[in-house]
């Protein structure tokens, strides 16, 4: 019975400058006749002739005892496992060439896995169903990955030399188009998982003004990670790959438009609307000029210019400042102390 | 037996941690060499000046211990040492202590008020703002202002404690407005503080206007040259002013806390306005309706409606003990017999009550009554 075996590989879009392609390898119970490898260990050892010490092995010779014979059936003795035959240097990818359940006396390494007995290690790799129940990746080493990039490179274009840094990536291919697309040995080939599409952009590279990518934000919603600032949009709506990936090249193109466009209503945004806090005409500029004023800082003068002069004071620019980072960063030890120094300062304590 | 009497006594008098005082060598006693060191309150103060001030399990400790001793720490020298700076004809300056639950915030602000009591100056102390916005037994609509409601349980309970801590104001300071109350009652201008206190706790009914009154009179009347009292208003618990409340109406919804009387005239006193005194105050978050358990920040108790209001005010952060301060704390219960287990008196002992309390004040007097 053959069981069908699951590979799948990332392959790379259009616009994509080509990298690395990765290759996942995903295990089902694997039973892939034809390469030697059989469910048991192969016993390749030939035991030259019959063991010397037959005592245990016969009860006297067949011809002594006449018609009884008890002929014990001759049991070859197991000979030393695979492991102890094998070269340092060998070729790896060899022994294991394909994803195969753990063997072992294939496998040099002497590895326990398992609950440790009281006081003890845990148990050994002869005879571990642990070891063999999960996947292992014995046939992805380092110089297997590089044989599957040699097999692979005759089908690959020669990297642009003139892309030599990310940032020369970033400038040249401001959008990255991530697909999956599944290779599998089964009444069918298709996948629905193959339909969908990750687009991202980096806003920087979008000519935005401050409105614009306030509204884009807006728009946008959770799809817009702040630390790295780039735009996501994964589209999979469709039943195909080509027609998801014109829909999120669509939408990339309206937000654009529409976060450029001013709508009437949008004159009516108010503080609570506001991203980020200004300090310029809230409460708190309010209430530090008040009480500058009573204090009478600044001396007798008009309203308007009272207020200027006030704004200009170092300490009230300090205090701005202050009140700023508070309301912007969040409250922790460090903001909390250095808006109780500018207002220490402000009202000259 | 004489002689294990006379060891004892010595250990009394030899304590490091303690310092006596008078009222004269109070002021003595308020230095930063005395950081981490304690000082007795006279019973006399503790009387008048705390009726409804002192944390609950503080007052059974002066019960137990038959003193009242506080710690000196640095939250309180801080704010005590710009009080004592502070400039009559300048606006009222706004403190605000924080910190993590149990740190002593409101010991700190029982002991500034201490100070200010002991300087001569009137305390107006709201014990706990809390109390205002829940668990309100009766709920009067206001006679002066339909919109709001009156609380009068809560009211006659603060106007009988302020009358106490304040006897010697109440015959000096005169109205200056006249109040009706009712057809027949009316309080005239010019009549001292002390017959607007026993109206309104007399006349329960018009107890809260009563404490709006009161307020509104001294806030007109500190700073200006002919008062000769400073006005310190101390409020535990201000985050419960830009809060919710859990009182609701008739109709099942939930009175808004500016709604409220009483609350309303404290936010007017909150505000700095006024000259000639100072505000201080604390966040509560034990006692807090519809906050988290573990916020202690000023913004997020006080919220953006409060913050906005409060500001610009000094926030003072309350720390827990450090270790010095742990220290005189431990020798204080040593020396009271408050530890009894003779495993706390050695080295291992004391590193466990650091580890299990954190050098949390609470959790370590807590802890102490077991060990």
């Amino acid at each position: 019975m053959v069981c069908p075996s699951l590979f799948s590989i990332v392959t790379v879009g259009e616009n994509m400058a080509a990298h690395t392609s990765r290759a996942f390898l995903s295990l089902g119970r694997i039973n892939v006749p034809g390469l030697g490898l059989h469910k048991s260990v192969s016993r390749v050892t030939y035991s030259t002739g019959l063991s010397t010490d037959s005592s245990k092995a016969t009860t006297g010779s067949p011809q002594k005892g006449g018609k009884k014979v008890l002929s014990k059936k001759y049991k070859r003795e197991p000979g030393d496992p695979r492991t102890e035959l094998m070269p340092v240097d060998q070729d790896w990818t060899a022994v294991y060439p394909v994803a195969t359940p753990f063997i072992p006396d294939a496998i040099p390494l002497p590895v326990r896995m398992g609950c440790p007995v009281k006081g003890g290690a845990p148990p050994e790799k002869k005879g571990n169903l642990e070891l063999i129940k999960i996947p292992n990746f014995l046939h992805l080493t380092p110089a297997a990955i590089k044989k599957h990039c040699e097999a692979l490179k005759p089908f690959c274009t020669e990297w642009p030399s003139a892309l030599d840094t990310d940032a020369k990536c970033d400038e040249h291919f401001p959008i990255k188009v991530e697909t999956k697309s599944y290779v599998s040995a089964g009444p069918s080939i298709r996948n629905p998982a193959a339909r969908i599409v990750h687009l991202s952009v980096k806003l920087s590279s979008l000519n935005l003004n401050d409105q614009a990518r306030k509204k884009m934000l807006k728009l946008v919603g959770d799809r817009y990670c702040k630390d790295t600032d780039i735009l996501t949009i994964t589209a999979d709506r469709c039943p195909l790959k080509q027609q998801n990936y014109d829909y999120a090249m669509y939408l990339l193109t309206v937000l654009y438009h529409e976060s450029w466009k001013i709508e009437a209503w949008e004159a009516e945004k108010t503080v609570a609307d506001m991203e980020e806090y200004s300090w310029e005409g809230s409460l708190s500029q309010e209430n530090i000029l008040d009480v500058l004023v009573r204090m009478k800082e600044a001396g007798e003068g008009e309203g308007e210019e009272v207020r200027e002069q006030l704004l200009g004071r170092r300490e009230v620019q300090e205090y701005k400042d202050s009140v700023t980072r508070l309301k912007n960063e969040g409250e922790n030890e460090s903001t909390m102390l250095q808006y109780k120094e500018a207002v220490k300062k402000v009202l000259k304590l | 037996v004489s002689s294990r009497r006379l060891w004892l006594r010595m250990i009394h008098v030899c304590s490091r941690s303690r310092l006596c005082s008078l009222s004269v060598s109070f002021q003595a006693c308020q230095s930063e060499k005395h950081f981490g060191q304690y000082y007795t309150l006279p019973s006399a103060h503790v009387r008048t000046v705390f009726p409804h001030g002192l944390p609950m399990r503080y007052k059974q400790q002066v019960k137990t211990f038959n003193e009242a001793c506080m710690m000196v720490r640095p939250p309180a020298l801080e704010v005590i040492s710009s009080l004592k700076k502070t400039d009559n004809s300048k606006p009222a300056v706004r403190y605000l202590f924080y910190g993590l639950k149990g740190s002593g915030k409101t010991m700190t602000l029982c002991h500034t008020i201490h100070f200010c009591y002991t300087q001569g100056w009137l305390v107006l102390h709201v014990p706990d703002a809390h109390l205002w916005v829940k668990n309100c037994k009766e709920l009067l609509p206001s006679s002066f202002n339909s919109s709001r409601y009156d609380q009068p349980l809560q009211a006659t309970e603060w106007l009988r404690n302020f009358r106490i801590t304040n006897e010697p104001f109440l015959s000096k300071i005169k109205t200056k407005q006249r109040y009706v109350w009712t057809k027949r009652e009316s309080t005239e201008e010019g009549s001292t503080l002390g017959e607007l206190v026993d109206q309104g706790i007399t006349r329960v009914k018009t107890s809260s206007d009563v404490v709006g009154a009161v307020m509104k009179e001294l806030r007109l009347q500190s700073g200006q040259p002919e008062s000769d009292f400073r006005l310190a208003v101390a409020v535990d618990g201000v985050n419960a002013l830009w809060g919710r409340s859990t009182i609701r109406k008739m109709n099942n919804t939930a009175v808004d806390p500016e709604e409220l009387t009483l609350v309303y005239n404290l936010r007017k006193l909150m505000k700095n306005d006024w000259t000639g005194g100072a505000i201080i105050t604390t966040l509560a978050q034990t006692g807090a309706v519809y906050t988290s358990k573990y916020s202690y920040l000023p913004k997020e108790l006080l919220g953006e409606k409060g913050f906005d209001s409060m500001d610009p005010f000094i926030p003072v952060s309350v720390p827990n003990y450090s270790e010095k301060e742990f220290e005189s704390c431990y020798l204080y219960y040593m020396d009271r017999h408050w530890l009894q287990y003779p495993h706390s008196r050695t080295e291992d002992g004391k590193k466990e009550l650091i580890f299990l309390s954190n050098r949390n004040p609470s959790m370590l007097e807590r802890i102490c009554g077991f060990h």
